[in-house]
């Protein structure tokens, strides 16, 4: 590990610059056609997930689920459930081995005691697990037990509406935790008011000053794996699988609450079903864990627990929220002041994040009014920043449309880190230690609009019909890439023994991305070794802490803990093969391989080490690391074990965290649509999506982020809806006929394209991809379809809204 | 007691004439079959099991069989990651009782890459997965697809896989893949059927 690996790791402050590392020859780093490492295992049904882990006797475990929206239990009768033949454990919320409350949330899990009682006797929402708990032989016995408990319950004036819930007057959505009312701030914010520069100045300096009220509603994360875990009490400790993105912060959780020491704790940690942040992130997302392992512990036996689909959709939702928006801004373009306020459901997100964190834009306010309500709290998936996204994008094309101007062009007037220009910015550039000459936002937006056409296409909104009768709409949006944030990974690699292959040992941080496949594909590189040779096979137990995307991070800081390892690993290859084995046995032939050489004289390539000034000197990995001789039957080894283990720790990007880390990279997203007037059926007929992600390790991984995320973000801006019924406060649509996702008709093409300005803060000068698309892209559908109709609709833009829009309805 | 037939209560003096009689005389098995006994062909394998009448398929080949390639997505009939071909027909399993499945020939994913059908490596080749939780309900829809129609057109792939929900987005793949896998097998090249 050279000097600048070692600060990097140990002051993270060294994070907030450019790798001044990469390679000078790439080869299996951002080469196309490397076969997928997960990809047979998925395609063929043997990869296993949580919910495929069945154990002999394992009990099946289910707990109730709040039928009201708000509602206290007065009394309890389980005597019935706990007789049910098949029955072996029931656990009631004033069972004496629940603590009064505890940390049963999974996000912030590492932070504060206290949060919840693990079974609640009030029900916040409708949906909410809650009360009593049934360990049977069966589901079906347990479902028939939890239908036989008698409860008289003592229902409660409910909230299901934030300005409602803010009025004054308005009941108490939750008057044990939140007893002075029903406001909050949002989540990872310390105020609900945050000024910079002088607004106020802004707008006056404004040529021009607009305003709108504008919704986003509810939607649902629709991860296809469903909660699920499995707990067993080996005896003294416990053995757990988790469905979960932060399995090792899980686990320390797990040891607090049963008060054992961590190292007692066996996490695993499996393939994950789509998780996208939502269910790792959900307020009581560890309730059944703690729960089935209390049963466990009683039963002797291993305790299954699963939600269905339905109390799935009732748990965690994102992005309700109400916004006021006033923008102030020059005759040319140039955004001079925006005051945002929200009103959100708990809990919110920052809304004006990204014109701090991508545009010039100095003078901003943002006002965040959050209510409590009797609803699924809200969780973030697939990624909190979409308020902010939403934001940016909505300004940007309200401005162009004030303007009659091309929204690409407000965008470039716009474009800066920290309410500077971009045009400022080349000094910065280069002393975060990226090149300073190119500019991201005019690669991606010129690439973009090529692939779509835009120049022949764009119109002013509402004004071009086709011959089909439907109104054409061109949209688009832009924004950073996310350039990650906090975060640590280590993780081991070691050689093989027989054939000198390479084996990375982490613990699986799957979600989707081929982020594996990438890693191998870095260690290949430093290592010097065929990307065949290098295998990532997961340390299945959550020791190794690899960032999964619950942070927002996974190659920028695996990459590098990988990196870090290899480099080491390497440099014990070269080492071995210059050394004596046994030196005081050079008779049994433990003379060193390159007998004449130092480590710096040879080099590895394709798994071959050999001699820079006579490659004819040459041996593989394997013959290097062989078995040296027999002593009887047995192998021994001729070289000491061949391990190395790396880590990195992130210092992360977004507000609030000292600084500045300012972004460079951008991304520009172009939709195509027709609306049918007739019907207000929406058709996206093409998307080009133009990311620039610095380098692209894994340039089919990359690709896959962009049309995926297009998927979810055509989906969730034209359809996705979570509804409650306004009398009764049970969710109306909770499953996948009610709630319409996607399907493989819903989307035209969809062109992806990769700019590669190594201007990341991660190796190479990457940037993560996972989670932006799917949050910027609703934005760009939202002015296409503007663009089409010549009004704004809300999103989720269903039918019924685009009719009213149009006076049609 | 010495046993006597059932059918037409001739008595007999061993059980094995008792058993030739009910098989010549009147037809039949000689011992009434249990009920909820069922018969499946699962990827080539003969299996015999005993179920209760509100099990679903997917429940015996999931949990009893170990064939994780069956997988529950949307838990009532919506996304066709649990699908299996079931007689030469893709079947939602989730949404059949196994007890009427009775002498059914069942083929999952894992029935699908055993036989080297080229869609698995043409599903690699072409990422058709992210988190994978929906992949193997792909290749078995796409399977039973090739299966009828061995030259689909794009838009029959689309149509043929639009009962199929992927969270990950990864529909753009799939038509690729599963043209590939057709024109593989079309020119008898990477695998058999
Ligand atoms: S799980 Fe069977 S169709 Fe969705
Ligand atoms: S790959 Fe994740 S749901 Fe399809």
């Amino acid at each position: 590990m050279n000097k600048d690996d070692r600060e990097r790791i140990i002051a993270p402050e060294h994070t907030l610059r450019a790798d001044k590392y990469p390679l000078e020859d790439y080869s299996a780093i951002g080469r196309r056609g490397v076969r997928r490492k997960d990809g047979y295992e998925k395609a063929t049904g043997y990869a296993v997930y949580t919910t495929d882990v069945q154990l002999p006797g394992q009990l099946m475990l289910r707990i109730l689920t709040c039928p009201y929206p708000h509602a206290r239990i007065k009394s309890m009768d389980t005597s019935k459930a706990a007789a049910l033949p098949g029955v072996r454990a029931l656990l009631r919320y004033d069972d004496p081995e629940l603590p009064e409350r505890a940390d049963v949330s999974g996000h912030f899990g590492g932070g504060t005691e206290g949060h919840e009682p693990v079974l609640n006797r009030v029900g916040y929402w409708q949906g909410m697990p809650m009360a009593v708990a049934v360990a049977a032989d069966t589901e079906d016995i347990a479902n028939e037990a939890l239908g036989l408990v008698e409860i008289d319950w003592e229902e409660r004036p409910f909230n299901l509406d934030q300005e409602e819930a803010l009025k004054p007057g308005a009941p108490l959505s939750n008057p044990e935790s939140f007893p002075d009312g029903n406001f909050v701030i949002p989540a990872q914010q310390r105020e609900a008011k945050v000024v910079w520069g002088n607004p106020d100045e802004g707008f006056k300096e404004a040529d021009r000053i607009i305003e709108w009220r504008m919704r986003k509603d509810k939607e649902n994360w629709v991860g296809p794996e469903r909660p699920n875990g499995l707990f067993r009490w080996n005896g003294e400790y416990p053995e757990v699988w988790l469905k979960h993105q932060r399995p090792h912060l899980s686990k320390r959780q797990i040891a607090r609450f049963f008060k054992i020491p961590v190292s007692q704790v066996t996490v695993h940690c499996l393939y994950q079903g789509g998780t996208f942040g939502g269910w790792s992130q959900m307020a009581l997302n560890m309730q059944p864990n703690m729960i089935a392992g209390i049963l466990s512990k009683r039963t002797g036996k291993p305790v299954k627990w699963q939600f269905t689909r339905r109390e799935d959709f009732c748990g965690a939702g994102m992005d309700n929220a109400r916004y006021q928006v006033k923008v102030g801004f020059k005759n040319d373009g140039v955004i001079t002041a925006v005051a945002a306020t929200s009103c959100f459901a708990r809990k919110g997100f920052a809304h004006l994040g990204h014109f701090v964190e991508n545009t010039r834009v100095h003078h901003l306010l943002q006002e965040s009014n959050g209510a409590v309500l009797n609803i699924m709290p809200g969780s973030a998936f697939r990624c909190e920043q979409n308020m902010n996204a939403l934001c940016l994008g909505a300004v940007l094309n309200r401005v162009a449309e004030a303007l009659e101007m091309d929204p690409t062009e407000v965008a470039l007037k716009n474009d800066g880190v920290e309410g500077r220009p971009m045009a400022d910015l080349a000094d910065l550039k280069r002393a975060h230690g990226f090149g300073g000459d190119r500019d991201s936002l005019k690669e991606c937006i010129e690439v973009g609009k090529k692939a779509i056409e835009w120049g022949g296409k764009w119109h002013l909104p509402g004004t071009k019909r086709l011959p089909n009768g439907k109104l054409h709409g061109m949209g688009f949006t832009f924004t950073h890439e996310w350039s990650d944030s906090s975060g640590s990974g280590a993780l081991g690699m070691r050689i093989e023994r027989d054939d000198g292959s390479a084996r990375i040992l982490a613990q699986r941080c799957d979600n989707g991305c081929a982020a594996e496949t990438a890693y191998c594909q870095i260690a290949a590189d430093e290592l010097g070794f065929r990307y065949e040779d290098v295998h990532y096979r997961q340390f299945e137990e959550a020791g190794f802490t690899t960032m999964t995307p619950d942070s927002s991070t996974n190659l920028t800081v695996n990459g590098y803990a990988i990196r870090n390892a290899a480099r080491q690993l390497r440099q014990k290859i070269l080492e071995i093969a210059t050394t004596p084995r046994i030196p005081e046995r050079p008779d049994m032939g433990y003379y060193p391989p390159f007998p004449d050489y130092k480590p710096e004289d040879l080099d590895i390539k394709d798994g071959v080490v050999y001699v820079k000034k006579d490659p004819s000197k040459r041996m593989t990995m394997a013959e290097l690391v062989r078995p040296a001789f027999f002593m009887g039957k047995m192998d021994i080894g001729s070289t000491e074990p061949l391990f190395a283990w790396g880590w990195q720790n992130q210092q992360g990007a977004f507000m609030g965290t000292p600084g500045p880390r300012p972004i460079f990279v951008r991304q520009a997203h172009f939709v195509e649509v027709e609306v049918d007037p007739e019907t207000g059926d929406i058709e996206v007929t093409k998307v080009v999506n133009a990311n620039d992600v610095g380098k692209a390790v894994n340039p089919e991984g990359v690709e896959g982020q962009q049309y995926g995320g297009s998927v979810m973000g055509i989906s969730r801006a034209r359809a996705e809806d979570t509804i409650y019924c306004p009398a009764t406060g049970v969710v109306l649509n909770g499953n996948l006929i009610d709630y319409k996702i996607n399907t493989m008709l819903d989307c035209g093409p969809i062109d992806t394209i990769i700019i590669e300005t190594g201007m990341g803060y991660g190796p190479y000068g990457s940037v993560g991809i996972g989670e932006d698309v799917a949050t910027v892209l609703p934005s760009a559908y939202y002015a296409a379809v503007h663009n089409a109709i010549g009004a704004w609709v809300d999103m989720p833009t269903t039918p019924d809204r685009v009719l009213k829009a149009l006076g049609r309805l | 007691m010495p046993p006597i037939c059932p059918y037409c209560s001739t008595t007999f003096d061993a059980v094995d004439k008792l058993k030739t009689h009910i098989i010549a005389e009147h037809g039949a098995e000689p011992l009434p079959r249990p009920e909820g006994l069922i018969d499946l062909m699962v990827n080539g394998e003969r299996y015999e099991l005993q179920v209760e009448p509100n099990v679903t398929l997917y429940t015996v080949i999931h949990d009893r069989l170990g064939l994780t390639g069956v997988k529950m997505f949307c838990d009532r009939g919506a996304c066709g990651s649990c699908t299996v071909i079931m007689n030469g027909r893709p079947v939602l399993s989730c949404m059949t009782l196994a007890i009427e499945c009775d002498s059914a020939t069942i083929e999952t994913a894992e029935g699908i890459a055993a036989a080297k059908h080229p869609l698995i490596e043409t599903y690699v080749k072409h990422h058709c997965m992210q988190c994978g939780y929906c992949t193997p309900g792909f290749v078995v829809t796409a399977k039973a697809l090739l299966d009828r129609n061995p030259n689909p057109t794009e838009e029959e792939i689309r149509e043929a896989l639009s009962g199929n929900l992927c969270r990950c987005g990864t529909y753009p793949q799939h038509p690729k893949a599963v043209a590939e896998a057709a024109k593989l097998l079309q020119g008898g090249e990477g695998g058999t059927r």
